[in-house]
C-alpha cells in the first residue's frame, strides 16, 4: 500500500499533520532566526574571514592557508594559551572548591533568614557588570592610594604591587574574577546539593557514618553531574575571560595577562589583521570544543550517574 | 554515504560562498560613488572622540552650526573611546559595517592610517574654491601647526585631505597652596629643570607629604613630555624609524622611575582620582592639555593653579596632537560637509567653542590668546599654545594602536621597578622596528 493511496484515504490526516509540522516550525523560527543571525551566520563568516588578507578599511585578498600557518609561527601565541589555561584551570579549581564549600555552609544554616541573606549576599556581585568590578579592583588595589596596600602598610605588611608586578597580575585577575564569579557557581551548587535525598543521608547516619563519611561517600557523589556542569560552564567562561584584563592591565605587564580573546582583539581591531583574528578565533573554537569532548568522555570515571 | 557526502559539499558550498561575499569586502568608507550635493542643504553624518562631557561642548557648538544652516542635517556621533589609537579603530570597524560617514574628526594618531587608505577626498579643489576663507585661517593659526599637517597627514600622493583644528600640548597644573605651604617657588617664567623639580619634589614631600606628579605609561602624557624635553622621541623625524632606545631615551624612562622611587611620585599600578589628590593637596600637580581645566573650574580651584612648562633637561619640550577635518570619498553631501569644516574653521565658532568648555587649545593663535579662552583658566594658560613653537608632533605609524601598545607597556614596566630602562626599551625598540618593517 503506497503513502499516495493513504493519503487518498485519508486527507485529514496528512493536512493535520502539515498544520502540526507548520505549527511547530512557527514556534522555533525565532530561536532559530536568531541562531542563524547570531551564531551560525558569524561562525561561517568567521571561517570564510580566515582565508583572508583585510584591515577593514581596504579590498579583502585570499591568501589561502596563510593566516593558519601564522598560527604556528606566531612567537607570543603559545605565552597567550599557556596564560589563558592557567587562568581557566585557576578558575575551576577555585570556583569550585569555594563555590562547594560556601553552598555547604549555606545549606547548614538553621536561621531562613540569614540562609536568605547569605545567598543574596554571595550571588551579588555576578549582578555587577565587568566594567564596575574592574575599576573598583582597580582603585582597592592601586599601590599608592587602594584600601589594602594603606591598612596593609599600618600593620607593616608591604604587598606587592599587583597589577605592575609579571608574577601577580595574573593571580590578582583570577581572584578578581574568582570574587565577581564564584555567586554563580554556589548558586548551581547550592541547588545540587539541595536534589541530594535526605533520605540517604539519614540512612548513612543511622548507619554510624561520621560527617566526613557521609560527606565523601554520599553527597559528593550524587553531586558529582552538578560539578561536572559547573566545570563545562566555568571553562568555556574562563577561556573566554576579557573585560576585566582589558580594563585592568591591557594585558600586561609584559604580557603576563594576556589570554587568547584579549590577543584576538588586538590582532583584529588594533593591528587590523581580521584574517589573522578569525584565524584565532577558530582556534579557540577548537581547543573548546575539544577540551569539553575530553570532559564529557571523562565523566564516566568520576561522574555519578543514577 | 550519499547524505554525508552531500552535507560536505553543502559545507564547502556555504563557505565558498561566504568567501566569495567576503572578498568583495572593500573597506565601505572608501571607494567612490559620492556626490557633491549643495552646500546648504543636505543630511550630513560627523564622528568625533569625547565623552560625555565633551559631548556637551560639541552639541553646543553644532546646535550653532544648525542656526546658521538650518537645512542641513548634522547627525554627530561622538565616540567616548578615551584614546585616539581606539577611535581609529571604531571608526574603521564602522565604515567596515557600511556605516557612512561625510566627515571624520581625527587626531594625528589616526590621521596617517586614514590618509594612506585612500578613503578620503582630496581637499584642494574645496580650498581653491574658498581660498579667502582658508587663507584667513592659515594666515591665523601657528606656521607648525601647518606644516605638521602637510608633513604628517598628506593623502597617497600628496594630497591635502585634512583642514587641521585644536591641538594639545603637555603643561603642568600647580597647586599654588601646596607650593607655598612648602616655600617652593612657583617657577619663573614657567620653565624648571629636571633638577629644579626633584629638588622641588623633595622639598614638597617633606613639608606637605604631597606627591609632586603622578607616575604612569601614557604615551601623550607621561612618555613624550619626559622623551621630549630630553631632546628624544620614540621614532625619528619622518616616523621611518623608531628611536626608543636612544641614550636620552633611556635617561629620560631612568628619571622618570626616578621619580618613583624616590617617593615623589605615586607607584603605578593601579588607579586612583587624580583631581580629589589634588583639591586635597596630596598631589602637587596635574598633567595634561587643556582638559583638566575642566577639573580645576570643577573644583573651583582656578585661582589656585598656575600652568607651567614640563621640566627640562636639555630644552623645552612637549608632544603635540591635533584634530582634524576630512571628507570622506563615498560622502553623499561634498559640499555640505566642506560648509560645516569652514564653519569649525571660523572665528567664531572657534571662540564659541573655547568658551563653553572645549578640551583643546583652539588653532587659530588669535583666539587662543583672546579672553575666550583664557578666562576662567588658570594664569599661564597661554603656555599651552606657546608649547606649540618647540612641540613635537606625536609620532603615529600606520600601525599606531600596536606602537602605543609596545611603547606604554615598555615604559610601565620601567616606572614600576620592572625591567632595567636600557633592556626593556631595547626590547621594545625591536618589537617596534618590526612593526614598522610590516
Amino acid at each position: 500500500m503506497s503513502s499516495e493511496t493513504v493519503a487518498v484515504r485519508r486527507p485529514g490526516a496528512l493536512l493535520r499533520r502539515r498544520r502540526t509540522e507548520a505549527a511547530g516550525w512557527l514556534f522555533v523560527s525565532p530561536a532559530v532566526l536568531l541562531f542563524l543571525v547570531f551564531v551560525a551566520g558569524p561562525f561561517v563568516f568567521a571561517i570564510a574571514l580566515a582565508f583572508l588578507k583585510w584591515d577593514l578599511l581596504t579590498p579583502a585578498e585570499f591568501v589561502g592557508l596563510e593566516n593558519f600557518a601564522k598560527l604556528f609561527s606566531d612567537p607570543l601565541l603559545p605565552r597567550v594559551l599557556i596564560n589563558t589555561f592557567v587562568f581557566a584551570l585557576a578558575s575551576i579549581v577555585t570556583h569550585l572548591v569555594f563555590g562547594l564549600l560556601l553552598a555547604l555552609a549555606v545549606n547548614q544554616v538553621i536561621s531562613r533568614a540569614i540562609g536568605y541573606f547569605a545567598r543574596v549576599a554571595i550571588f551579588f556581585p555576578f549582578l555587577i557588570s565587568w566594567a564596575a568590578v574592574a575599576l573598583l579592583w582597580k582603585y582597592v588595589l592601586d599601590p599608592t592610594f587602594g584600601y589594602v596596600a594603606q591598612y596593609a602598610a599600618m600593620i607593616g605588611i608591604d604587598l606587592p604591587n599587583f597589577f605592575a608586578d609579571p608574577a601577580w597580575a595574573l593571580p590578582a585577575i583570577i581572584f578578581i574574577d574568582l570574587w565577581h564569579t564564584l555567586g554563580f557557581t554556589f548558586i548551581i551548587m547550592l541547588a545540587g546539593l539541595q536534589t541530594v535525598p535526605s533520605e540517604l543521608i539519614e540512612a548513612a547516619r543511622t548507619d554510624g557514618a561520621t560527617s566526613w563519611q557521609i560527606f565523601w561517600n554520599v553527597t559528593l557523589p550524587l553531586m558529582s553531574p552538578t560539578m561536572f556542569f559547573a566545570t563545562i560552564i566555568t571553562f568555556i567562561g574562563a577561556f573566554q575571560i576579557f573585560d576585566p584584563i582589558q580594563i585592568i592591565t591591557k594585558g600586561g605587564p609584559q604580557d603576563s595577562t594576556t589570554t587568547i580573546i584579549m590577543y584576538l582583539y588586538e590582532k583584529g581591531f588594533q593591528a587590523f589583521d581580521m584574517g589573522y583574528a578569525a584565524a584565532v578565533a577558530l582556534l579557540v573554537f577548537v581547543i573548546i570544543m575539544g577540551v569539553t569532548v575530553l570532559q564529557f568522555v571523562g565523566r564516566r570515571k568520576w561522574v555519578h550517574e543514577s | 554515504m550519499h547524505t554525508k557526502r552531500r552535507k560536505v559539499v553543502a559545507a564547502a558550498a556555504t563557505v565558498a560562498t561566504a568567501v566569495l561575499l567576503l572578498a568583495g569586502c572593500s573597506g565601505s568608507g572608501g571607494g567612490t560613488g559620492g556626490a557633491t550635493g549643495s552646500p546648504d542643504s543636505g543630511d550630513l553624518n560627523f564622528v568625533y572622540m569625547g565623552d560625555a562631557d565633551q559631548q556637551k561642548a560639541f552639541n553646543a557648538l553644532f546646535a550653532e552650526f544648525n542656526k546658521e544652516y538650518p537645512d542641513i542635517k548634522l547627525k554627530a556621533v561622538g565616540i567616548p573611546s578615551g584614546n585616539w589609537a581606539t577611535f581609529s579603530t571604531t571608526v574603521a570597524t564602522r565604515l567596515a559595517g557600511g556605516q557612512k560617514i561625510d566627515i571624520i574628526q581625527v587626531a594625528t594618531e589616526g590621521q596617517r592610517l586614514f590618509a594612506s587608505k585612500g578613503i578620503l577626498e582630496d581637499l584642494q579643489p574645496f580650498i581653491d574654491q574658498d581660498k579667502e576663507v582658508v587663507d584667513d585661517y592659515w594666515n591665523d593659526i601657528s606656521p607648525n601647526l601647518k606644516k605638521f599637517n602637510e608633513e604628517y597627514a598628506a593623502g597617497p600622493d600628496g594630497e591635502t585631505v585634512f583642514i587641521p583644528g585644536g591641538f594639545n600640548t603637555m603643561v603642568m597644573y600647580l597647586n599654588t597652596s601646596v607650593f607655598d605651604k612648602a616655600g617652593v617657588p612657583i617657577p619663573e617664567n614657567g620653565n624648571w629643570t629636571w633638577d629644579e623639580f626633584i629638588a622641588a619634589g623633595k622639598q614638597i614631600k617633606e613639608k606637605t607629604g604631597a606627591y609632586i606628579t603622578g607616575a604612569g605609561p601614557g604615551y601623550f602624557t607621561d612618555v613624550m613630555p619626559w622623551l621630549t624635553t630630553n631632546g628624544a622621541s620614540t621614532f625619528n623625524a619622518d616616523w621611518t624609524e623608531p628611536t626608543y632606545n636612544s641614550p636620552e631615551a633611556v635617561e629620560s624612562a631612568e628619571f622618570a622611575r626616578s621619580l618613583v622611587e624616590l617617593g615623589l611620585a605615586p607607584k603605578p599600578g593601579g588607579q586612583f582620582d587624580g583631581n580629589t589628590a589634588f583639591k586635597q593637596g596630596k598631589l602637587a600637580s596635574l598633567n595634561g592639555g587643556r582638559w583638566p581645566v575642566l577639573g580645576v573650574r570643577d573644583m573651583k580651584m582656578v585661582d589656585d593653579t598656575v600652568i607651567v612648562n614640563w621640566p627640562t633637561k636639555t630644552e623645552n619640550g612637549s608632544p603635540v596632537g591635533w584634530d582634524a577635518w576630512n571628507i570622506t570619498k563615498n560622502s553623499q553631501n561634498k559640499q555640505a560637509a566642506w560648509t560645516f569644516i569652514k564653519f569649525l574653521m571660523s572665528k567664531e565658532a572657534g571662540e564659541y567653542f573655547a568658551q563653553i568648555g572645549g578640551t583643546i587649545v583652539p588653532a587659530r593663535v588669535s583666539v587662543a590668546n583672546s579672553p575666550a579662552f583664557t578666562d576662567n583658566a588658570p594664569e599661564g594658560t597661554v603656555r599651552l599654545s606657546e608649547a606649540m613653537d618647540y612641540a613635537t608632533p606625536i609620532p603615529s605609524i600606520d600601525q599606531g594602536a600596536e606602537a602605543q601598545k609596545v611603547i606604554e607597556e615598555a615604559w610601565g614596566t620601567i616606572i614600576a621597578g620592572q625591567g632595567e630602562a636600557q633592556k626593556t626599551l631595547d626590547a621594545a625598540q625591536s618589537k617596534l622596528e618590526s612593526l614598522v618593517g610590516e
